[in-house]
């Protein structure tokens, strides 16, 4: 049989000479590989660690790791920009196993935003011990920790690797005994430091500055070193994240190789309504062809559904071979059990392609692979880089195919491909203010010391807060300390990871006699994922949701064959209950404050496989959520040319456009902000736009968008106007016409809306 | 929801500033709560010492007292015993010793921010037994509470039930609050009786609750006792509004406790002893078990025998089980083979199926019988089968054994 490998740069070329795929080939840009530049080693730097350099035939170190260890030996806190590949981990190791081997009291921490990355470094640390020849101990410590060594890694391990959640109920809650880690901690490391955005960073920020209370109390004054995939802020994240002032490092030292970019575009539809063939199907047919020319591809979607339904097509190719592995799924929700098969796959070279959400963007170690489709922009440049450094991590030539989806995001980076490289990553944004967070937090914080009169909480004068908790019957107060006073034990009841803090289960009754539990979901994405009839994927096996208990948070699902998915609507209802600022244009207003919201799940539709036709349709009964959140508004006097229905069309129109243009501006992932228009809304009886955060008490992206109102409206009436569609299409406004000239009139009400800040 | 809104509104209210590193401060001992009249009046002693307040209660038992079955004077009796036997036991003392019986009520189940509230300790003094309470006079004056309890000072063996990895641990996370303060935490002999309840009754008792010990073992029962459960509302309670007649319910609870744990001592020591007239062929059985896990062979094979020669032959099943073993150690194979062909009828699958393959070795190995070997292990094959009670692993644990045996045995048959 004739082999049908091919290189990388065989199969680009094959492209260019194919009329199809150059058309739909908007632009191929090249990154020519990069040189190294190099600083000795320092010359206090300890035998043993020296030796063990050589030994892996290091004489010199890239530039960044040189600071990073200069930085350190000062005594001052850094974080590191790292691209994947440049070496990340020497910026910290070098540094601790130096202050180790010349005092070997010292400990450090090392928080990683996942188990499987903790194990994954250790091993990688274990052998550059095993080659310094020193009696260094390091031990990850997580849920999987033998209770027989526990003991022993409290007392004597110099190098403790954990994560935030650990950190939050494992160890602080019990620091008497970690006493010897407490009086001697030089070090906390922290590293993936862009993953700690949004809800979960703002939880992580509060974790931090509880730990650095009980560092005071022992007497320690840690040092801090963060390492950071390439974002807007590293320098900001990191001191609001720590409350510690940094130096950033941000030029990397590591050579990188040649990578080319494919922008790929599908092909047109309906050209009048601008509908574009699905991405997913158009990654179906590019990753085929990856897999027959035995190129080792990873292949990004951006849910969790994206994923199962690509790797139900793609098994399609092998379905003739029996038990065949060589295509997998990975994604959040899978048992860990099942992720390390995958991962060992993956490294091994066993597993050809791999469709994955963001959850292979974090440094879990999967060797080389050559090739990364993103199926639709990712939301923001800095997870495009991250999932692009997928492919090519240690060779020469890599490939990243980006193929467009017909939103009007997807579209503006492949009309602008030079956004893409020419543009700065953007924020990272915490919200260690949001009060729900700082107080589950206090509590906490509480329980480890009592506080007090005097006392900061991290940055916080929190009398009153403490004073609220005595009332609470939390706390009890005797002259000039508050004490812990409740058989809570608080940290058990704060996750740091989900806003809804409760999961559903999804259990598989398919064999009454043997159910298993498959997997969960946050209860926020159950709505309108796991509601009664909606066929869930796993491992592209379908499973048809029968029963949802939604007291006890349990779906139950059997596995069906159909062919169709399911996508559910959501309504929501936005009342302004009080104004932080204002700030009041001609004929306009905008505001920023706190909205109390009311989130109800109501219908779901059937859509087929392939021709994505709408075969059906049913109501979803599930109770409404209620939450209190930040919100950002644009409210304007109604233009009197249209009616109250066009009115309502065209706010959709411009809510959608703005919704798909906030990633420019802020990194945080699609879900965290909403834009929801009304036509009148409860507090002024005009037309408004609202944006707001999606967790409880909000965390600071609608706040950063008050004052990006006039950018983000000229981005998208820019974007518009662009549009070579006629009336309005998904790569602009969104919806479907239904009166005359939508989308100029969308046009006119956002050049209106932009011209008052003139 | 409301929660919620009222933090939303508590927002305002929240001021920040750059953090400065903070300096201790060195301890200030905190003034006496204002309620301590009342708490006096109660009948608890006040007590101001370097670090603060704290309250105090005191009963002296006479040693003719009798808790239950027993009178608290016996204490010295077993410890002379135990010091006679010279055996290497858990729970045997010399007559050097202090026995300290300790007893805690905390604010809650775990981790570093719940209080010890109540220390309670009972020991010989002269002719008498005293118990000492230490109530916590409020959260300010624990460093008192700890510095008075002479914890720090004084060598002593500590018995507690579940104070092995309950009362102590949290004893030594709370102490740490006050290092520097007052001196450190002294190390003691540990003797948790939670531990023999376990070994002796795990197949006697539903629960191992101190309470239910004391109802079927110790023939005593409490009458108006608080749950333990509620003890942290209390105190809560108490140290808010100073009213002081359910702390007292608290104080009386602990004191039970605290009585129950000598003559628990006591009961232990004497089963250990063979002494005990209420205890079942099961407990003993386990006695035995336990004297041979200490490596104490020859005291474990005279209980074992004695409780095949005592009881009912139906009852001692097990028991002929581990004599078996225990004379399979000496080489007593006769013996040995008669007590495993005994133990096979125990009720205890485990037990059953261990006898068999004990005894099938004896033939295998020493006597050469292959025939028997085999039939014996072909019989617990077939038990294995209609087994409904097992958990599966070691269901199939025994299954696999079990064939290998039968396997190797044919091929032996063959040969000869």
């Amino acid at each position: 049989m004739l082999s049908k490998k091919k290189t990388v740069d065989a199969l680009v070329a094959a492209w260019q000479q194919d009329a199809a795929m150059a058309e739909r080939i908007e632009a191929i840009r090249t990154i020519e590989a990069t040189a190294a530049t190099y600083a000795p080693l320092p010359s206090d730097m300890q035998p043993s660690l020296v030796k063990a350099l050589h030994a892996r035939g290091i004489e010199q170190l890239y530039t960044h790791q040189r600071e990073a260890f200069d930085y350190a030996m000062a005594g001052q806190s850094f974080t590191a920009i790292t691209p994947t590949a440049s070496g990340k981990s020497y910026c910290y190791h070098l540094p601790v196993l130096q202050t180790i081997l010349t005092n070997r009291h010292a400990r450090a921490l090392y928080l990683f935003p996942t188990k499987a990355l903790a194990q994954d470094q250790k091993s990688d640390l274990h052998a550059l011990i095993e080659a310094m020849d020193e009696e260094i101990l390091s031990y990850t410590y997580d849920g999987d920790t033998a209770p027989g060594i526990r003991q022993k890694v409290r007392k004597a391990g110099h190098i403790i690797m954990t994560n935030p959640d650990m950190l939050h109920s494992g160890i602080l809650p019990h620091h008497t005994k970690w006493v010897s880690l407490f009086e001697n901690l030089q070090y906390v490391v922290i590293d993936e430091l862009h993953t700690y955005k949004g809800v979960f960073g703002s939880h992580v920020a509060h974790v931090i500055r509880r730990l650095k209370r009980i560092c005071a109390f022992y007497s320690s004054d840690p040092l801090f070193i963060c390492t950071s995939a390439t974002i807007k802020n590293p320098k900001e994240l990191a001191e609001s994240l720590t409350n510690t002032a940094h130096a950033l490092i941000a030029k990397s030292g590591a050579p990188t190789g040649k990578k080319t970019f494919v922008f790929y575009n599908p092909p047109m539809l309906h050209p009048a309504f601008g509908v574009r063939r699905s991405a997913v199907l158009e990654v179906r047919d590019i990753a085929k062809q990856l897999y027959d020319a035995h190129i080792q591809t990873i292949v990004f979607a951006k849910s969790r559904v994206r994923v199962e339904m690509l790797v139900t097509y793609l098994q399609a190719f092998t379905k003739h071979q029996l038990q065949d592995t060589t295509i997998r799924g990975y994604r959040g929700g899978y048992l860990p059990s099942e992720r390390r098969v995958i991962e060992k796959g993956l490294r091994d070279g066993e597993i050809r392609t791999v469709v994955s959400t963001n959850a292979l963007e974090l440094g879990v170690d999967i060797g080389q692979l050559q090739a990364c489709i993103m199926t639709g922009y990712p939301g923001n440049i800095a997870s495009a880089w991250q999932q692009a450094g997928r492919a090519g991590r240690r060779q020469d030539s890599a490939l990243i195919i980006y193929v467009a989806q017909s939103t009007a995001l997807d579209q503006y980076m492949i009309e602008h491909p030079d956004f893409f490289f020419g543009s700065e990553p953007e924020e990272a944004r915490i919200s260690p203010d949001n009060m729900l967070i700082l107080m589950d937090h206090l509590k906490c914080a509480a329980f480890e010391l009592p506080f007090r009169t005097n006392d900061l909480y991290g940055e916080f004068h929190i009398e009153e807060l403490l004073d609220y908790l005595v009332d609470e019957h939390v706390l009890f107060k005797t002259s000039d300390t508050w004490h812990w006073m409740n058989e809570r034990f608080p940290a058990h009841d704060i996750s740091l990871r989900s806003a809804a803090q409760e999961n559903v289960v999804i259990i598989d009754q398919s064999v009454p006699a043997h159910t298993r539990v498959i997997g969960e979901m946050d209860t926020y994405s159950a709505m309108t994922l796991l509601h009664e009839e909606a066929i869930y994927m796993h491992q592209g096996v379908q499973f048809q949701v029968e029963t949802l208990d939604w007291d006890e948070k349990k779906a139950f699902v059997r596995q069906v064959d159909v062919d169709y998915f399911t996508d559910a609507n959501l309504a929501v209802e936005l009342k302004v209950m009080s104004e932080d600022k204002e700030l009041v244009l001609s004929d306009a207003k905008i505001g920023f404050g706190d909205v109390s919201l009311l989130a109800q799940a109501t219908i779901f539709k059937k859509i087929r496989f392939d021709s994505h036709d709408n075969i059906g349709s049913g109501p979803i009964h599930l109770p409404p959520m209620e939450m209190h959140t930040t919100a950002t508004w644009l409210s304007f006097t109604p233009p009197s040319q249209l009616s109250k229905e066009q009115l309502t069309d065209v706010l959709h129109y411009v809510a959608y456009t703005i919704n798909s243009f906030i990633p420019l501006f802020i990194h945080c992932d699609r879900a965290d902000v909403h834009v929801v228009p009304q036509v009148k809304a409860v507090h002024n009886e005009l037309p408004t736009i609202f944006v707001y955060d999606s967790y409880p008490g909000g965390i600071g992206l609608s706040e950063k968008v008050y004052d990006m109102w006039r950018p983000l409206l000229e981005k998208a009436r820019e974007h518009i106007t662009r549009c070579r569609c006629e009336n309005g299409c998904p790569a602009c406004i969104g919806a479907q016409a239904t009166f005359d000239e939508p989308k100029q009139q969308a046009i006119r009400v956002m050049t209106q809306l932009r011209e008052l800040f003139n | 929801m409301s929660y919620e809104k009222k933090l939303m509104q508590m927002k305002k209210m929240i001021k920040k500033e750059p953090t400065a590193p903070t300096q201790k401060s060195s301890y200030e001992k905190p003034a006496p709560p204002l309620y301590s009249e009342r708490w006096e009046q109660a009948g608890l002693t006040r007590i101001d010492n370097d670090f603060g307040t704290v309250f105090k209660y005191e009963v002296t038992y006479d040693e003719q007292y009798r808790h239950g079955q027993y009178a608290l004077g016996m204490l010295d009796d077993v410890m002379m015993r135990w010091e006679e036997a010279g055996l290497t036991h858990p729970y045997a003392t010399d007559s050097d010793e202090t026995l300290l019986f300790f007893d805690t009520e905390t604010t809650g189940l775990k981790g570093v921010g719940t209080h010890i509230f109540l220390l309670g300790f009972l020991e010989r003094r002269g002719k008498n037994f005293v118990l000492t309470q230490y109530v916590l006079a409020d959260p300010a004056h624990e460093a008192a509470m700890f510095f008075e309890s002479k914890l720090w000072q004084r060598e002593a063996t500590v018995v507690t039930y579940n104070g092995k990895s309950f009362d102590w641990p949290q004893l030594q996370t709370r102490w740490t609050f006050s290092q520097g303060v007052i001196p450190r935490l002294r190390e003691q002999r540990q003797i948790d009786l939670l531990h023999s309840s376990k070994r002796l009754w795990k197949n006697d008792l539903a629960q191992m609750k101190l309470k239910q010990v004391e109802e079927q073992k110790l023939g005593f029962v409490r009458e108006d006792d608080i749950p333990g459960h509620l003890a942290p509302i209390i105190y809560m309670d108490a140290i808010k509004s100073g009213e002081t007649s359910s702390l007292l319910k608290v104080l009386k609870h602990n004191e039970w406790d605290l009585l129950s744990l000598i003559t628990l001592y006591i009961h232990l020591s004497i089963t250990l002893f063979e002494e005990a007239t209420n205890e079942t062929v099961v407990a003993y059985t386990n006695v035995g078990k336990w004297y041979a896990d200490l490596k104490q062979h020859a005291r474990s094979e005279e209980v074992l025998t004695n409780v095949t020669q005592s009881y009912e032959a139906y009852e001692t099943f097990t028991a002929h089980y581990y004599l078996g073993l225990q004379r399979k150690k000496r080489a007593q194979y006769d013996e040995a083979l008669a007590s495993f062909l005994e133990g096979r009828k125990a009720e205890d699958m485990r037990i059953s199926l261990q006898s068999y393959e004990e005894a099938a070795k004896i033939y295998e190995h020493t006597y050469k019988a292959y025939d028997d070997a085999y039939q014996l292990t072909t019989a617990a094959l077939q038990k294995v089968h209609i087994d409904r009670t097992l958990p599966w692993k070691s269901k199939e644990a025994f299954e696999q054994r079990l064939q290998h045996r039968l396997k190797r045995l044919m091929k032996k048959r063959e040969i000869n």
